[in-house]
């Protein structure tokens, strides 16, 4: 709450950096754009009145566009409308007006044109449902949004009549908006509108059930924090002095209110005004050094981006497959040069993941050491899965296969080759990943651990000492490597006495994350010290660790795709991944 | 420039909310109330109340709600409410609202989040916009398309402003980069959109380096490449060769949306054959693949449009615009046939022919209800291509004249008037033509269609062989002669009045009907079907010839034009025929066949005797026949056919002209000035002013564009509204536009007096409505202030404003008020002169409900004086040929026809007599759909028809 009501005040302050005035001309650097500014200026200058000049830009936009959407009365009467374009309200009733008038009888076709404008209609009942356009506009798109709207009208207005269209004015308001953005058309079905238009939002219920259970989360622990005083002062009368130990207590509450606020990604939460705390909340604001962790969008967007990218490109890569060769030859010479904005797609992707559950000790001895890997398949056309797959893997022990159960077990057994029972059969198409196979890794010691971490906090004068140190096994190159410790609440960021590698402060979750973009052979081992205010040893732990690797432990690998029509092999990538999904030192 | 609107919501008055009620309901916990106060008062500021106290209240009240129905509803009141003082600030607890849309930008709800960002598009106070600025950048990277889409939108709307780049310098960096990684079509839409017309060089950037994949890109955004393509090219031609290609690739693209684009991109990029075929052909592609009649039709318009600038290249499509005959609707074909009919070059005419043949068979033998009026298109078609390419006549004119007797009168109308024509004017064909006339006459029902291939076979029926077979056609389908015998009169009393009843009520559907010429001629309405006293007859029975039909149904207009046939026949025989006896005998033959006719007329068999005109006419042939002359002789058998030569060749010669004329208009002349932009209105058009001719069709669309009219004129149209010695004085400057008349009222304080609370308060009459409300003004000593009144007109009438304007002085505390002058809304200004064919305008005259009959009474002396003011005075067009007005005759009758901007039509046919005193007599007849046309018209006329003094 304080955070916001600080972020308000530069909201409204000058800030200096926005009075900074650049001109776009040296901005872009570019001629053509210095000669269009040069020229609305000239007729900024000319112009009589300003606005003119103001509108102009404003509606320029794109050369065609929906003017209106308005459904009116056989007799004239304009029911609803709504403009996408800026213009007078005696311009837009005289328009509506004319349409009438100019509608003829008898006639085949839905649209009329005048000196100015097209109108394209559509009857509904005692209605009209009109589309006014420029002349330039599209006839083809104007139509396909005629067609939407006309299945939306029905859907949101009882009776196709004046009483009930004047009875859903706004809701009709609301879904053309959704149908036709400012002008432009939008590729969007009834559906799509209808839940644009109902607005019902998963991440908000999850960002209400949250916000309920903080709230009652908080509730408690206010409860057990008021006896806690309760019985502090019982015990201040007593005169013994325990106050550390009760300290612990609001550091929790602190940092789950962060938590909320991430979730939240930055917005204030009114509600949780209630409840009291903000005072304590103010006091974990953010410190210079600490970057703002709020980011929580920035990983969740790489992955939604990820996904995304694969389904466009199978479209175009549909597309033109449909188009036939000679656009396919047409992109040779260029490719090279445009295949860094175009992420190249092969019809057949072959996922295989390692995935690490470790819990260590901090004297070194296991609590678990588990390893699961999956093998999925994404086919992209159904021609092209009507495939075997040919297996490799490492001998280790413990290491146990499962397989789909549509997948051919016999054959896998003995040639070690993934296929399907029934042979006529392809493998699923499409963009989603398809499971094929899972293994698992038990039984292994520490020696084969991939990265170990040892936290060594020592206490002396006035402050804790911590070293931490990681050696790195060289079976494995570590990439992305973030070792976070926690730490105790802290004023100012920990001071970092020697590292190897970055780190950063989370002040709301108040750990240091140490992260080292890559372990090879070159640094198998490093360290980090750092310096903190007297805190109790277990308050480091546990220290949880994030990587990712390109080899596995089983190392599991498609030495071929056998096809199964006499086709040639279709392409394929592997990916290869071992991930620490829980890796913690406890 | 006045205020933009964004929204219309009809209201009714029925049921006023009070201000109170509703902010009552804002108040409030309920969440439905809350919705429905919100509703109403958005409706009510629609309606022109300001409604100032609610702000606060909704601030307070509404603000806070977490319904999303209300956020919304809540974001279209900010849409619409005042955000600036009359000084265009921002006013102050605008600031209160910034919070809340901050809020609303980082909502967890993202749809509240898209709306959000979709209002920040309409607002233009850069005050209000700038602190939202970085949660607006947040949220281009939200991981929902739906923000992403709208947040790009919102980025180039406030870049858009005049201050945007200030706002978001780096506005186009951003949108480059998000253009890079979004996968959302509509989202790269928007974005390349924003970068097209904020950005050019970075959005030519990223096309280029993404040409060869333009083709796979959705839809959205090819449109917005081709769109870019066009204002880059428009700006710079010299780059049109790197475009070229793209659009070529997008040319087999599936989106048809997208191809019908491309060659519209291609056709105004370039001239090249090369690409102007591949655009027509991209559009016939297009009328042939698609079935939407919309789509159909403004295809054609676009191939019309290339017909008219790359003609040569349209001629070899000639075919291909042909299929669409194929569509079975009538305008489409219309359409085609028009289009193709211009491209007819001697080369492709037979095909084209064949073609229209082929499509004439095909009306024949599919029965469809439209069928006979798609037929007389196809002949009307064929008929000029015979025009212009006689050779073709020989093809076609037999197919066609299987339609004589074509059920269809219109089109077998046209059938018989080509004939006609062809035989007049392909002298060769005349022998084969005739032969078959005479072969196929019989199946002729139509009157009309008679009396034109009688007098063709009258005209034509040159050889011994012809005549003698004319003669013998003509009998057969007379039948027996005499039509009626007394002795029958007895037997058929009783069935003749029955028939007297049955033709009681079809006589009175008699009306007047307008000849070609413009003169009125009564016309029975009971038609030749309504009658059944041909089988009635016993005489009929043996061989029910169609001109015994149509005599004996009491149409004496074919009999005399049978009796005037004969009389040729006979003299042309007399020529030919070596033996006296056989012409004399087929002379009498002629005698009694008249003569029966007129036995018959006299009769009582018929419920209306014969008409004086057709009886003189009869008579004559009767006298003529018995007594024949040289002179005569010359006159029937010459004349007739000298006269109907001229008329041809005055038609060829007014269609040659036509053409001469168009060919004259010239689009520029080498020296005339350059005009620019916003200091004149546009004629000549410099490279920048091309650059936005586009942007024109928007502008004009949105009602910003007006053609201004010249000045001179202007100041003829100031009408004063009150006296010099009046308090305050007061003149209007009248604009009409198309729908709506701008009144600039000057107001000026002559007192040495302050005056408050100056009001201009307009009433009207007629088809008019005010627009505004008006407001008050205070007025200081001797100053003046312009006032502007927008009054809302929906159709043609002669309308009045009238109104006062009332103020207070500080001494006294009463309102003076003084009373305007009326201002005249002036029906001509909604007029402008059109033509239509004789047959539509006969059409609409028997159609339109609404007549209005003005007596002439004037001081002109001379009839074509008198037509050419009234012409002039009503801004009319007179469809009437000249030729036809020529000479003096004492008589004068004529059409005249204009349009109204509603497009209403206005008909007016003016019949005259000259009396023994000189004075003109006749009435003028003004017919409209509506009545306003027509009352409005008629006082037009009458006010002006005395003419002299003005």
């Amino acid at each position: 709450m304080g955070r916001c009501l600080g972020g308000s005040d530069t909201l409204f302050g000058l800030d200096a950096r926005k009075r900074n005035f650049r001109f776009s001309i040296s901005f872009h650097g570019s001629c053509i754009c210095a000669l269009l500014t040069a020229y609305l200026f000239y007729k900024t200058e000319s112009a009589e009145s300003r606005p003119v000049t103001k509108i102009f830009l404003r509606c320029a936009w794109f050369t065609m566009v929906v003017l209106a959407a308005s459904i009116v009365t056989k007799s004239g009467k304009v029911l609803v409308s709504r403009q996408f374009v800026e213009m007078s309200r005696i311009r837009i009733e005289g328009l509506l007006a004319a349409f009438p008038k100019l509608v003829g009888t008898g006639k085949q076709h839905t649209f009329v044109e005048t000196e100015n404008v097209r109108y394209v209609y559509q009857p509904i009942e005692a209605l009209y449902l009109l589309l006014v356009t420029n002349k330039q506009s599209n006839i083809l798109e104007d139509l396909d949004t005629l067609r939407l709207l006309s299945k939306l009208v029905p859907e949101y207005s009882p009776s196709l009549d004046e009483e009930g269209v004047c009875k859903m004015a706004f809701e009709l308001i609301f879904a053309f908006d959704e149908a036709i953005s400012l002008g432009n058309k939008e590729n969007l079905t009834v559906a799509q509108v209808k839940q644009y238009c109902e607005m019902e939002s998963h991440e908000e219920r999850l960002h209400k059930l949250v916000m309920q259970n903080k709230i009652n989360e908080t509730k408690d622990i206010m409860k057990r924090k008021a006896s806690e005083i309760d019985k502090s002062k019982i015990e201040k009368n007593r005169g013994d002095k325990g106050g550390l130990m009760a300290l612990s207590g609001p550091r929790r509450i602190e940092s789950s209110f962060n938590d909320m606020s991430i979730s939240n990604s930055g917005s204030g939460f009114g509600s949780g005004s209630g409840i009291g705390l903000s005072s304590d909340v103010e006091s974990f604001s953010i410190k210079p050094k600490g970057r703002p962790s709020a980011s929580a969008t920035a990983p969740s967007k790489g992955l939604g981006m990820k996904l995304g990218k694969t389904q466009k490109t199978n479209q175009f890569l549909e597309s033109l497959k449909a188009e036939g060769e000679v656009i396919l030859e047409d992109v040779q010479p260029n490719v090279a040069q445009s295949k860094s904005s175009l992420p190249s797609t092969d019809p057949v992707t072959l996922t295989i993941e390692e995935r690490l559950n470790v819990v260590i000790r901090r004297d070194g001895a296991l609590n678990n050491f588990d390893i699961q890997g999956t093998l999925s398949l994404q086919i992209l056309n159904q021609e092209d899965g009507f495939v075997q797959l040919q297996i490799e893997n490492q001998d280790v022990p413990g290491l146990s296969f499962k397989t789909h159960p549509n997948i051919n077990k016999e054959l896998f057994n003995s040639k070690h080759i993934v296929g399907l029972k029934d042979p006529n059969r392809p493998f699923p198409a499409g963009q989603n990943d398809v499971g094929l196979m899972k293994w698992r890794i038990q039984g292994m010691d520490e020696a084969s651990l991939p990265l170990t971490v040892n936290c060594w906090p020592s206490v002396s004068g006035g402050e804790t000492y911590v070293n931490i140190e990681y050696e790195a096994s060289e079976s494995f190159d570590l990439q992305n490597v973030v070792i976070s410790i926690p730490l105790p609440a802290l004023r100012e960021p920990p001071s970092i006495r020697q590292i190897d590698g970055e780190w950063k402060y989370d002040s709301r979750n108040s750990t240091l994350d140490w992260s080292i973009l890559l372990i090879d052979h070159a640094n198998r081992s490093g360290s980090m010290e750092f310096v903190v205010p007297p805190a109790d040893s277990s308050v480091f732990f546990p220290i949880a660790v994030r990587f990712t690797a390109a080899s596995t432990y089983s190392d599991v690998k498609v030495a071929n795709v056998i096809p199964l029509r006499d086709n040639a092999p279709p392409k394929y990538t592997q990916r290869i991944q071992l991930i620490a999904d829980t890796y913690q030192v406890v | 420039m006045e205020k933009s609107c964004s929204m219309l919501i009809h209201f009714d008055k029925g049921s006023p909310a009070m201000a109170n009620e509703i902010k009552e309901a804002l108040e409030g916990n309920d969440v439905e109330a809350k919705i429905d106060a919100l509703k109403k008062a958005i409706m009510l500021l629609l309606n022109g109340e300001s409604l100032p106290q609610l702000f606060i209240t909704i601030v307070r009240y509404v603000l806070p709600s977490e319904d999303h129905t209300v956020q919304k509803l809540l974001l279209l009141y900010l849409e619409i409410i005042d955000k600036t003082d009359a000084r265009g600030r921002v006013l102050p607890e605008m600031i209160l609202i910034c919070q809340n849309l901050r809020n609303n930008l980082q909502h967890p709800n993202e749809y509240i989040r898209g709306v959000t960002l979709r209002f920040l598009c309409r607002l233009s106070e850069p005050e209000i916009l700038e602190p939202l600025i970085p949660s607006v950048l947040t949220n281009l990277e939200h991981r929902h398309p739906f923000i992403r889409r709208h947040a790009i939108l919102a980025i180039a709307a406030i870049y858009r402003l005049p201050t945007g780049e200030q706002l978001l310098p780096d506005a186009p960096v951003l949108v480059e980069k998000v253009l890079s990684s979004e996968q959302d079509l509509s989202a790269r839409r928007n974005a390349f959109l924003m970068l097209a017309s904020c950005a050019q060089l970075p959005a030519v950037a990223y096309l280029l380096s993404q040409a060869d994949h333009v083709a796979n890109w959705g839809d959205l955004l090819q449109m917005a490449a081709l769109d870019l393509i066009r204002k880059v090219c428009r700006s710079n031609s010299g780059e049109k060769g790197k475009y070229i290609k793209i659009i070529i690739s997008l040319l087999s693209c599936p989106s048809e949306a997208v191809v019908y684009e491309c060659a519209c991109t291609l056709v105004s990029l370039s001239s090249a054959p090369t690409a102007i075929r591949a655009a027509a052909n991209t559009y016939c592609q297009l009328l042939q693949s698609q079935s939407d009649n919309n789509v159909k039709l403004i295809v054609l318009e676009r191939l019309n449009e290339l017909k008219t600038s790359h003609k040569e290249i349209m001629v070899e499509m000639i075919m291909d615009v042909l299929r669409a005959l194929s569509s079975p609707n009538l305008d489409i074909k219309r359409k085609t046939l028009d289009i193709a009919l211009e491209l007819i070059t001697s080369r492709n005419i037979d095909e084209v022919v064949l073609t229209l043949k082929k499509e004439v068979v095909k009306t024949q033998s599919t029965e469809l209800e439209k069928n006979g009026e798609y037929r007389q298109m196809l002949v009307q078609a064929i008929h000029s291509c015979a025009i212009k390419f006689p050779q073709v006549a020989s093809t076609v004119v037999h197919l066609l004249m299987d339609f004589l007797g074509d059920s269809n009168v219109a089109s077998a109308i046209d059938v018989v008037l080509f004939v006609r024509e062809i035989i007049e004017t392909n002298p060769k064909l005349r022998v084969s033509v005739i032969t078959r006339l005479l072969d196929t006459f019989y199946q002729i029902r139509a009157a009309r269609v008679c009396s034109c291939a009688l007098w063709i076979i009258g005209e034509y029926c040159l050889s011994l062989s012809e005549v003698e077979s004319g003669i013998v056609t003509i009998k057969q389908c007379l039948g027996d002669i005499p039509f009626y015998t007394a002795t029958e009169e007895g037997e058929t009393a009783d069935a003749s009045k029955k028939l007297q009843q049955v033709s009681s009520v079809t006589v009175s559907s008699k009306r007047p009907v307008v000849l070609a010429d413009g003169t009125y001629a009564t016309q029975s309405a009971a038609s030749e079907t309504a009658f059944s006293a041909p089988t009635v007859l016993p005489g009929s029975l043996a061989s029910p010839g169609n001109l015994r039909a149509l005599i004996l149904s009491g149409d004496f207009f074919v009999g005399a034009v049978v009796a005037s046939t004969l009389t040729k026949l006979v003299l042309r025989l007399e020529e030919v025929q070596p033996s006296k006896t056989e012409a004399n005998r087929a002379c009498t033959d002629a005698l009694l066949i008249m003569t029966s006719m007129l036995q018959l007329g006299k009769s009582s068999f018929l419920p209306h005797p014969i008409d004086n005109d057709s009886y003189d006419r009869i008579v004559l042939c009767i006298r003529l026949l018995c007594n024949t002359g040289d002179d005569v002789r010359k006159i029937w058998l010459q004349s007739c056919r000298q006269s109907f030569a001229a008329m041809l060749a005055e038609k060829q010669f007014r269609e040659i002209e036509e053409i001469k004329a168009k060919a004259q208009i010239s689009y520029a002349q080498p020296d005339d000035l350059i005009d620019f932009y916003h200091l004149k209105s546009r004629k000549g058009m410099s490279q920048l002013e091309l650059e936005d001719e586009v942007q024109d069709d928007l502008k004009r669309a949105t009602g910003e564009f007006m053609k201004d009219g010249d000045d001179a004129n202007k100041l003829n149209r100031i009408l004063q509204l009150t006296g010099f010695s009046d308090p305050v004085y007061a003149e209007a400057y009248v604009t009409v536009h198309h729908y709506d008349i701008v009144l600039d009222v000057t107001v000026i304080n002559r007192t040495k007096e302050t005056l408050q609370n100056l009001c201009l308060e307009l009433a009207t009459m007629g088809d008019l409505k005010l627009v505004d409300r008006p407001q008050n003004y205070t007025l200081a000593p001797e100053s003046s202030k312009q006032i502007r009144a927008n009054i809302k007109v929906s159709s043609t009438e002669t309308g009045v404003i009238f109104g006062n304007i009332v103020y207070e002085t500080s001494n006294v505390h009463e309102r003076t008020v003084v009373v305007l002058n009326d201002i005249h809304i002036d029906i001509m200004d909604y007029i402008s002169p059109a033509t239509c064919a004789d047959v539509t305008f006969k059409n609409m005259w028997a159609e339109f409900e609404w007549e209005n009959k003005v007596a002439v009474n004037t001081i002109l002396q001379d009839e074509k004086e008198f037509l050419n003011h009234i012409i002039k005075s009503t801004n009319m067009k007179c469809l009437t040929p000249p030729s036809a007005l020529d000479g003096e005759c004492g008589f004068l009758a004529a059409n005249l026809y204009a349009k109204s901007v509603f497009g209403e039509d206005a008909l007016v046919n003016i019949s005259l007599e000259k009396q023994a005193d000189g004075k003109l007599s006749g009435y003028i007849r003004i017919r409209s759909k509506t009545q306003g046309i027509a009352l409005s018209l008629g006082d037009k006329i009458t006010l002006k028809q005395k003419g002299g003094s003005n």
